[in-house]
């Protein structure tokens, strides 16, 4: 029994982080769950790391994505920073152990350009070591 | 004695109804022994008013309805992608990246030692002598579509620039989009820097 009022209680709290029944409501429309857990951080793309140690290992962790994407949040959109520790390759994040960058490092992290027309077209980053023979003409 | 006694008895007593359907164990001599396997006239009707109520009611559909409505309400054991994300190794070998020094010069010497050992052949390189004298590739491309992903470039590598990034998530619509150059392979090495360099140092021990 004490279970099923767990199970209620922690409802309770995820509908109260998430704002209330109606952004509760949304939050359920876009993630399609509500949960309740610990604030990490939030990357250089604005979007929002949380963590519940009550979950499984590969649930405990998640991250919410920025407004700004919408409908079209990507897996891509998580920051290079914050990717090791999403995936459970570390447990410090970033937030506590500032992560190793360079003055060289993209400042802000890219999503798959894939099917839009930014995508990587490939080319070649040499000279072309054959050139075609234009004949010289006869005509005067 | 009573060996002999029970001997005796086997002898004397007829082969019993109950010995002869017994599962019996022993190979010889059951020829004439042999086990019923279909239905019998008497188990035909017995218990025929249960069978008639159970099918009516969809007895056996109603318990597979009730484990259902069981597992909706247990936790899932399926995760949320791309919200929740599985682990990886600090191992893992996804996208190709050239790294570079701290002060932004590239690693790669187009040594091709990447080249020789790759065993998909997957990495073409040219090399020319740069302005300032060092030796530096012109065309590093790497076909990722060719690339098994073995991860014996980043091991042959004498100054670590060619390295396989903990990205997996680089999906194209085109196959020409995985035809990856130098700059292709420098600008992931940019982006991913903190997570290869982290993943480095978590692995330097082993290496």
């Amino acid at each position: 029994m004490t279970s099923i009022v767990q199970n209620f209680r922690n409802l309770a709290l995820s509908i109260k982080q998430n704002g209330g029944l109606y952004r509760s409501i949304l939050q359920l429309y876009r993630v399609d769950e509500i949960k309740e857990g610990e604030y990490i951080g939030t990357d250089r793309n604005g979007n929002r790391y949380y963590q519940n140690k009550r979950f499984f290992v590969g649930r405990s962790r998640w991250v919410i994505y920025n407004e700004k994407y919408g409908l079209d949040y990507d897996g891509t959109h998580v920051d290079p920073e914050w990717h090791g520790w999403l995936h459970y390759v570390r447990d410090d994040p970033p937030t506590v152990k500032p992560p190793i960058t360079y003055k060289w490092v993209t400042p802000n992290p890219q999503e798959n350009k894939t099917g839009t027309p930014d995508n990587y077209v490939p080319y070649s980053t040499v000279k072309p070591k054959i050139e075609a023979w234009v004949p010289k003409s006869n005509k005067k | 004695m009573n060996l002999n006694k029970l001997f005796a008895l086997k002898k004397a007593a007829p082969i019993s109804r109950s010995i002869l359907f017994s599962n019996n164990i022993s190979t010889s001599a059951v020829s004439r022994d042999y086990k019923y396997v279909g239905v019998r006239e008497e188990d035909l009707y017995s218990g025929f008013t249960n069978k008639a109520v159970n099918k009516i009611l969809m007895g056996e559909l109603m318990k597979g309805m009730m484990t259902t409505l069981g597992k909706f309400f247990t936790e899932p054991v399926t995760i949320n992608y791309p919200f929740e994300k599985g682990p990886l190794s600090p191992r893992f070998r996804g996208e190709h990246a050239l790294r570079r020094y701290p002060n932004g010069e590239e690693r790669c010497i187009a040594c091709k030692l990447c080249e020789a050992v790759c065993p998909a052949q997957a990495i073409t390189i040219e090399a020319e002598e740069r302005a300032d004298g060092s030796r530096r590739t012109t065309r590093y491309d790497i076909d990722m579509t060719k690339c098994i992903y073995c991860g014996f470039c980043q091991e042959a590598c004498p100054v670590d620039a060619i390295v396989e990034g903990p990205n997996f998530e680089y999906s194209t619509e085109t196959h020409e989009e995985l035809l990856y150059n130098k700059e292709k392979l420098l600008s992931n090495g940019d982006r991913w820097e903190p997570a290869i360099a982290a993943n480095l140092k978590a692995d330097n021990r082993y290496r």
